[in-house]
């Protein structure tokens, strides 16, 4: 019976990601769902090659596999012309063809990171987590992993947590429709949260699906262009309203969009006024997102309303991401400590990415 | 010092260390699920109870008849409501804003001292739960205050965009203007029970001080409760009044003990 490849040596990761290639190419080489357990079949079945994950989302192509071959170069040359085959690339296209080879330390240090959010194109993102658990359980299920590989992303799993716990790195918004949601989190339960947008621009449109993939209750949209309403609002689920109607219908919503294309204020505060009381001082959160701006700035003096303009999102937006990346230090260090407990790196040592 | 008050200092230092991890954590913004504050708040209050125990053993009856007693019965109440209400109406850091209040109190009872005391006549029951609901009733408004602080930090983050690391572990405003009005709720029917044991019990109310001293305290919280009820104010005015109206029931406490 021959011996188990030791995780240490016998590791090897062939890949490409959003800061190697662009997404023309991503998109050319990236596994579809359902051809994922194919795969890892055929990756596994390699000469010389025992276990194997691949990893495929929009923004990473990775494949994790364990080998017998007399070096980790033979085993990344392996991977790579996989991939050529796999994906039928031209000669001119497989000779640009930009992948990182990493083995062993290196390998793990970057599956690492990965799971942790640190190689995310939006740093500390929790949804490559899942990403990568969903790209192990396929392979398991596949039956291509073994001691070697299970342990390695049971070892990714346990550090990607004590990234998240350890440090605030996913905490904070870092995009104007996170920021939204953010605060609507904090005036209201989500649950049971209506929201109106008034203008149907791009970035309340981002805004508002935000809050509704986060569960907010109903959406009502109301546009100038009626038919652009209605358009917005069969796509999202809610209501079309007139825009000659949209401030009768504001004391019954708990969070307005505003993204109009006019050139004065269009929520004004004798309105809010009228609306809080209406609402019996339930608060009111108004995003105004239009350059100039819809909402008159003195809105916010009201008891109860909580206005935020374009400026004001994108500060804390920013501040979300500084804070991550003040973070990065503390997280890179766990990952060091985590390799040097699990027997990856002597004390002290290291390694870092090299492109092919 | 007498074992009852050990327990008490340790109880004291014990929501102080709750404290300050909490401040630390928040400030290293590594607050996560308040685990150790729950079990701190939990260690304090096993102490607080010892001590209860021990002192109605010192003093033969329920330890509610000098201020310092009342003062830790009232902060052993709130403590016991923190834990009650506070996963109930998922208020997070409600144990954070709690401790520093309950901390005083036992403060204060140390600077008072334990005098001894015994029982004038025959324990009636009905009396000691008359009192006994009335301290609870004090710890669910005090409780009201505390959220309220709460609401008002976090009406205020919001207002000024000061978007921060208490901001992210505070509740919505919405849910805590809901708690506001349920632990005011909570607290006057508590009252209203014990007042109406002092009916059951005969109690004239022009020579019983604390009767009286309860009925203004009832009746600033029954007009809140109204205020609350009809959405006459805001919430930011209801947990104005939450905060300032608690002022009143604590002076009570040191007029009715004093006089």
């Amino acid at each position: 019976m021959p011996e188990p490849t030791d995780i240490r040596s016998g590791l090897v990761c062939v890949g490409l990601n959003y800061k190697t290639t662009p997404v023309e190419v991503r998109e050319r080489l990236a596994f579809p769902e359902a051809q994922v357990p194919a795969a890892v079949e055929q990756v596994r079945g390699l000469p010389g090659f025992e276990e194997s994950v691949v990893l495929s989302t929009c923004n990473r192509v990775e494949l994790y596999a364990t080998h017998a071959l007399p070096s980790g170069k033979d085993g990344h040359a392996a991977l790579r012309q996989y991939l050529i085959e796999r994906f039928e690339l031209q000669p001119e296209h497989a000779e640009a063809l930009v992948l990182y080879n990493l083995d062993s330390a290196e390998a793990a240090r970057h599956l690492f990171r990965v799971v942790s959010g640190l190689d995310s194109m939006v740093l500390g993102e929790t949804e490559i987590f899942g990403q990568v658990k969903a790209a192990y359980k396929v392979a398991l299920d596949t039956g291509t992993t073994s001691r070697a590989l299970n342990k390695l992303f049971q070892q990714a799993f346990t550090v990607g947590k004590k990234v998240r716990n350890e440090t605030t790195i996913q905490r904070g918004s870092t995009s104007v429709g996170s920021v939204a949601v953010d605060l609507a989190e904090k005036v209201h339960d989500l649950k049971e949260c209506r929201v109106m947008l008034v203008g149907a621009g791009e970035m309340s449109r981002t805004c508002a699906q935000s809050l509704l993939s986060r569960g907010a209750k109903s959406i009502i949209v109301s546009n100038r262009s009626y038919d652009k309403a209605v358009e917005l609002a069969t796509e999202m689920k809610g209501r079309a309203m007139k825009f000659d109607e949209w401030e009768h219908a504001l004391h019954e919503v708990d969070v307005i969009i505003s993204s109009t294309s006019a050139p004065h204020f269009v929520i004004k505060p004798e309105q809010i006024d009228q609306v809080m009381r209406k609402r019996r001082w339930e608060p009111l959160l108004i995003i105004d997102i239009a350059v100039p701006r819809d909402v008159d700035p003195a809105v916010n003096n009201i008891e109860g309303v909580y206005l935020y303009d374009i400026d004001a999102l994108q500060a804390i937006a920013d501040e979300g991401r500084r804070e991550r990346i003040r973070q990065l230090a503390s997280c890179e260090r766990i990952i060091e400590e985590q390799l040097e407990k699990y027997g990856f790196l002597k004390p002290g040592g290291g390694g870092d990415l090299k492109l092919a | 010092m007498p074992p009852s008050q050990q327990l008490l200092l340790a109880a004291t230092l014990i929501f102080v260390g709750a404290l300050v991890q909490a401040l630390l954590a928040l400030k290293a913004g590594a607050w996560k699920q308040a685990r150790a504050q729950f079990v701190l708040m939990a260690l304090g209050f096993a102490l607080q109870t010892g001590f209860i125990y021990l002192r109605g053993e010192e003093v033969r009856q329920c330890p509610i008849r000098s201020l310092p007693d009342i003062l830790v019965f009232i902060a052993w109440s709130i403590v016991l409501l923190y834990f009650l209400v506070g996963p109930a109406f998922r208020l997070s850091l409600l144990g954070v804003f709690t401790s520093p209040l309950v901390t005083l109190m036992q403060v204060m009872a140390f600077m008072n001292g334990f005098a001894p005391y015994k029982p004038k006549g025959p324990i009636n029951a009905l009396v000691e739960l008359h009192i006994a609901l009335a301290l609870i009733s004090y710890a669910a408004f005090a409780l009201a205050c505390i959220t309220g602080v709460m609401y008002l930090v976090q009406e205020r983050m919001l207002k000024r965009h000061q978007i921060g690391g208490l901001f992210y572990q505070l509740p919505p405003i919405q849910g805590l203007a809901h708690a506001i009005q349920r632990l005011v709720r909570l607290g006057l029917l508590l009252l209203s029970i014990a007042l109406g044991i002092s009916f059951a019990l005969h109690l004239p109310m022009t020579k019983t001080g604390h009767v009286i001293f309860a009925w203004i305290v009832w009746g600033l919280y029954a007009v809140i409760s109204l205020l609350m009820w009809k959405h006459f104010t805001s919430p930011r005015k209801t947990a104005w009044l939450a905060v300032i109206g608690f002022i009143l029931p604590f002076i009570s406490l040191w007029i009715v003990t004093h006089a």
